[in-house]
């Protein structure tokens, strides 16, 4: 059996993508071009939240398709995707080799 | 001014990336490292922002045309951001040189790869369309996980130790030993990047590796250059656009070279 074809849940997380992509662009082309304008601490907080947000996008993302599983009452794949998140949440609570 | 530089070096590297295949990431870490003086850590944690932006502008159209298997990627994606997230620790406590010799050697690597192979970066595998315009895929079911998670424990390793993506490991194992059609395979590796970039992109964030001031106008330059290589790659002989691609990493790998021998960029 192919694991393929399951449209609306391809359509899901694309748009998760897609929404990121875009809206970290225009974020971060929003704070560059008020940088060459406005000359304060503004526009570089606007880039760091659209990089911000950039990191999160693939983290909304295994959220969202962890979530459609359990929906589809996919335990296994469920399971994986919340296995994935921890993995990438552990990276944003210890900071080892900080300094 | 750094800023318009840092948009086109960004515009060009998703070009190139988009029209080969090979993502940005390899050519913006060392050119940011050898000619705008950022240290090759800051440099790898800078690019791998925009090695996200790429994979997620460019999944959310694989996925539109259903040629993603979300099951399998995210299956190996819990050995390529594992992997990840542990290189990406353990590159705190590199110093510079053994991290600059090792993007040296991987560019160079690379670059031998490609000429062997006579400038084909990736098998052309020719889509099935059906009536309708739709891509046709042949059913098929993965085989060997245990394999294929260790090639993306060590294929996500290497993406968080230098900033890369990966694609061209992960893509052969999927095709080649899981029996996973090259279109699915090309798809399913380009989805997992950005969770795998993520992965070590957070450990380097914290660790105040991510210069935002120059990640954010490489990401604007690359989204761009990315959409515009998508839509350029099929009108262009891709073949010489592949040989620029070479040209420019083995000058960069000869560079690091200089640069670690003498302690500054030649």
């Amino acid at each position: 059996m192919s694991q393929l074809r399951e449209p609306a849940f391809d359509r899901v997380v694309a748009l998760v993508l897609r929404v990121g992509a875009f809206g970290c662009f225009f974020i971060m082309l929003a704070g560059l071009l008020m940088g060459l304008f406005v000359d304060s601490h503004v526009p570089g907080d606007i880039e760091r939240a659209g990089v911000l947000l950039m990191l999160a996008t693939p983290v909304v993302r295994v959220l969202v398709a962890g979530v459609l599983f359990l929906r589809e009452k996919d335990w296994k794949y469920g399971a994986i995707s919340f296995g994935v998140l921890a993995i990438l949440l552990l990276g944003a609570v210890f900071g080892i080799g900080e300094h | 001014m750094l800023t318009v530089l840092l948009v086109l070096l960004g515009f060009f590297a998703g070009l190139l990336g988009a029209m080969t295949g090979i993502g940005g990431g390899v050519l913006l870490s060392p050119i940011l490292a050898l000619h705008f003086g950022i240290p090759i850590r800051e440099a790898i944690g800078t690019s791998l922002v925009a090695v996200i932006t790429t994979s997620a502008a460019s999944s959310s159209v694989h996925l539109q045309r259903h040629t993603t298997d979300i099951r399998l990627g995210m299956t190996l994606e819990l050995a390529t951001s594992l992997g990840a997230a542990v290189t990406a620790y353990l590159v705190g406590y590199f110093n510079r040189n053994v991290l600059e010799g090792l993007f040296a050697g991987f560019l160079l690597y690379s670059s031998i790869t490609i000429l062997l192979r006579g400038g084909k970066i990736r098998n052309e595998e020719v889509a099935e369309v059906n009536g309708d315009g739709e891509t046709v895929i042949p059913p098929y079911e993965p085989q060997r996980y245990p394999l294929g998670l260790g090639a993306s424990l060590f294929a996500g390793g290497l993406s968080g130790l230098l900033g890369i993506g990966g694609g061209p490991i992960k893509v052969p194992v999927m095709y080649i030993f899981m029996n996973v059609p090259l279109m699915v395979a090309t798809a399913t590796s380009n989805f997992m990047i950005g969770v795998t970039a993520a992965a070590s992109a957070i450990v380097y964030y914290r660790r105040g590796d991510i210069l935002v001031g120059l990640a954010a106008p490489l990401a604007v330059g690359v989204f761009l250059g990315s959409l515009l290589g998508a839509r350029l790659a099929p009108r262009i002989h891709t073949k010489y656009v592949v040989y620029l691609l070479v040209a420019i990493m083995l000058y960069l790998a000869g560079h690091l070279f200089v640069h670690l021998l003498t302690g500054k960029a030649a």
